[in-house]
């Protein structure tokens, strides 16, 4: 079309990549000139750190228990199982996992705002009349926010990749990093973390208000927790057998069944049911947010 | 202790964020006019083909917005002609902004249409490269540079990045390109909104409001800059309260009262539909002898130093009656009513509806 403002940059070819693509990049522009995403970068690496010194210093003494807190027995028994093959994989998988049950949260947040900050800075009106096919923005949101997750799990595993080799050998331990446990361990935080993001956005997009949609996030994370009190309550009354696994329905616990080696809880399901339900949860939130978006008035 | 920090950690953060979010301005607005600092690039271009401009139509037809009941728009129906700057006149909650929503597919109407060139927004082909729109001085990040909102703006609809920065010497805020806009006045939020709409060189502008905050320097830089683009052809439809700004801007108007049309048509014909309210001004030392001439339904109210106004008879019937009865007349005048008069009678009683 010609330029009817004299313009040179509008004969050049923009970004000729499909409508989702060119939403995506979009995305990731908005997060990259904001302070918001550089923060929570800054805090994730921050937060990284500290939880593996803690973790450090709890392997530490699992290794090396002290005697003043453990009777001998326990402390001899405590260091020599810390010490076999499984139970140093256990460790190498835990150090490179570290933090991970407060780590998602950060996902989970920064999904909460990629979509919620645009009804707070009354910008999705441009957004929305820039594009109006309102379940492709969505779309590509949810991309956005699951590329943030990975990012997240990307950072925090080069950081312990590079903390965990140096533990171990200073704890005058050894084991492969490649092992199958390890390796199961950080994938499967790979997904904890691209689903907490996603989550995240879902919520957003349902409830739109920001903060309303963090105290949610948080509330729907920590409260999780609280199903493992409320079915063994329930369990001392009823006597179902089924009610102490029930605990996974929580989304923090589910995602917690799926990245735990071993049951997270007595009686926990099988992982891949946690990584079901989380899952479920996700998509079943990202559904809500588009079919909403999609019906509500942008005013 | 993990869990302990790692709420300290993040609740800082969130607190961070939030604080950012809601600062305060810090003063570096600057002026937001087209004053030093604020050089107005004229702008170039040619005019929009005979073929193009019939796609810049505006129709609204039957349009109705029911909120819990409540009928913010009723039965709402006007055309916009390219090539035009439309004014888009109501009283506060007359449907106005609902209106432009509407058409702009982010409000689904509860009945009716809105077409621009024949055609829903939503349904548009690269619909920025159509339709141009200004909707509220506040749509940014509080923390993102003018520079960038624009370039995100950009990379959505597929235009170079490079567009950004010619809009923003288009609209005089290439000094400012890289503040954020939390930094921004409110003018300089309205000509980043306009910067905006004219990112893809659309056919058709909508704007609402968008001379709210302006100083009066800058209500000249707006005014200038839609009647040249209207000269070019371009379909411009802008909603405003400033009705001498509007009496000054605007080829033709719509007028809107309680969500249902009130009037429509040029400038000119709408205020002439109101001729009633139309009043001639006498001056005459014999103003009693003309009162008695004058038939019943003239009323004379004295407006000082021999003069009167007089409502109820025109000054073709004055002048007629003066001479029959030998009265001098030393002025006659007609004052025909301004657009204010005419958007108050013609929305009377209709504002407080909402």
């Amino acid at each position: 079309m010609t330029a009817l403002l004299d313009s040179a940059a509008l004969d050049q070819a923009g970004d000729t990549g499909t409508t989702l693509v060119r939403l995506i990049r979009a995305e990731f522009m908005k997060i990259r000139t904001t302070d918001t995403g550089w923060l929570f970068l800054t805090g994730f690496i921050v937060f990284t750190a500290i939880a593996l010194t803690i973790n450090g210093f709890g392997h530490h003494y699992q290794l090396y228990p002290q005697h003043g807190l453990v009777s001998p027995a326990q402390a001899v028994a405590q260091a020599a199982q810390a010490r076999t093959p499984a139970g140093v994989a256990a460790m190498a998988a835990s150090m490179m996992t570290s933090g991970q049950r407060i780590a998602v949260m950060f996902a989970l947040l920064l999904g909460v705002l990629v979509v919620t900050s645009e009804f707070a800075n009354q910008t999705a009106a441009v957004t929305f009349v820039t594009v109006p096919r309102r379940a492709t923005v969505i779309m590509a949101k949810v991309a956005a926010a699951a590329c943030c997750g990975a990012l997240f799990w990307l950072v925090a595993t080069v950081l312990a990749a590079v903390a965990t080799p140096l533990f171990l050998y200073s704890q005058h331990v050894s084991t492969s990093l490649a092992g199958w446990m390890v390796a199961r361990s950080v994938l499967l935080n790979l997904l904890a973390f691209v689903a907490w993001g996603v989550f995240g956005l879902g919520l957003g997009a349902v409830l739109r208000s920001q903060l309303v949609a963090v105290i949610a996030a948080i509330a729907v994370y920590a409260g999780s927790f609280g199903t493992e009190l409320i079915f063994t309550a329930l369990y001392n009354v009823f006597h179902q057998g089924w009610m102490l696994g029930a605990p996974v329905i929580g989304p923090a616990v589910a995602s917690e069944v799926m990245t735990t080696s071993g049951p997270a809880f007595p009686y926990a399901p099988p992982g891949w049911v946690g990584g079901v339900i989380i899952i479920g949860y996700t998509v079943a939130l990202v559904a809500g947010g588009i079919a909403l978006t999609k019906r509500r008035d942008v005013i | 202790m993990v869990v302990v920090l790692a709420v300290v950690v993040i609740g800082g953060l969130v607190l961070l964020v939030r604080r950012n979010r809601g600062g305060t301005r810090t003063g570096r607005g600057g002026p937001e006019g087209a004053g030093p600092g604020f050089p107005d690039r004229p702008l170039g271009g040619r005019r929009v083909s005979p073929a193009l401009m019939s796609r810049g139509r505006i129709e609204v037809c039957g349009l109705r917005k029911e909120y819990r009941g409540v009928r913010a728009v009723d039965d709402l129906s006007f055309t916009v002609e390219p090539g035009r700057v439309t004014g888009f006149l109501g009283p506060n909650g007359a449907g106005k902004t609902t209106t432009l929503r509407m058409l702009l597919d982010l409000v689904e109407p509860t009945a009716g249409t809105a077409t621009i060139g024949g055609v829903r927004y939503a349904d548009l082909d690269q619909p920025i490269r159509r339709v141009g729109a200004v909707l509220e001085a506040g749509a940014a990040h509080r923390d993102r540079t003018g520079r960038n909102h624009l370039r995100v703006v950009c990379q959505s609809a597929g235009i170079p990045l490079a567009r950004a920065d010619e809009v923003l010497e288009l609209v005089g805020l290439g000094v400012a390109a890289n503040r954020t806009f939390r930094g921004y006045s409110l003018g300089m939020r309205q000509r980043l909104g306009v910067a905006a709409a004219l990112l893809g060189d659309p056919q058709v502008l909508i704007l609402d409001e968008p001379a709210n905050g302006l100083d009066p320097e800058g209500i000249r830089w707006m005014r200038d800059l839609l009647r040249t683009l209207a000269m070019q052809g371009r379909t411009i439809l802008v909603s405003s309260h400033l009705l001498g700004e509007m009496e000054q801007l605007a080829d033709d108007l719509v007028i809107i009262a309680a969500g249902r049309l009130a009037a429509q048509g040029t400038v000119a014909s709408v205020i002439g539909s109101m001729t009633y309210l139309s009043r001639t001004l006498v001056r005459t030392p014999e103003l009693e002898k003309l009162a008695a001439v004058l038939g019943r339904d003239a009323v004379v109210t004295l407006a000082g130093d021999g003069d009167a106004y007089i409502t109820g008879a025109d000054a073709v019937a004055i002048g007629d009656a003066a001479l029959r009865a030998g009265v001098v007349i030393h002025q006659l005048v007609t004052q025909l009513p301004d657009l204010e008069a005419a958007f108050l009678e013609l929305t009377a009683g209709k504002a407080a509806i909402r």
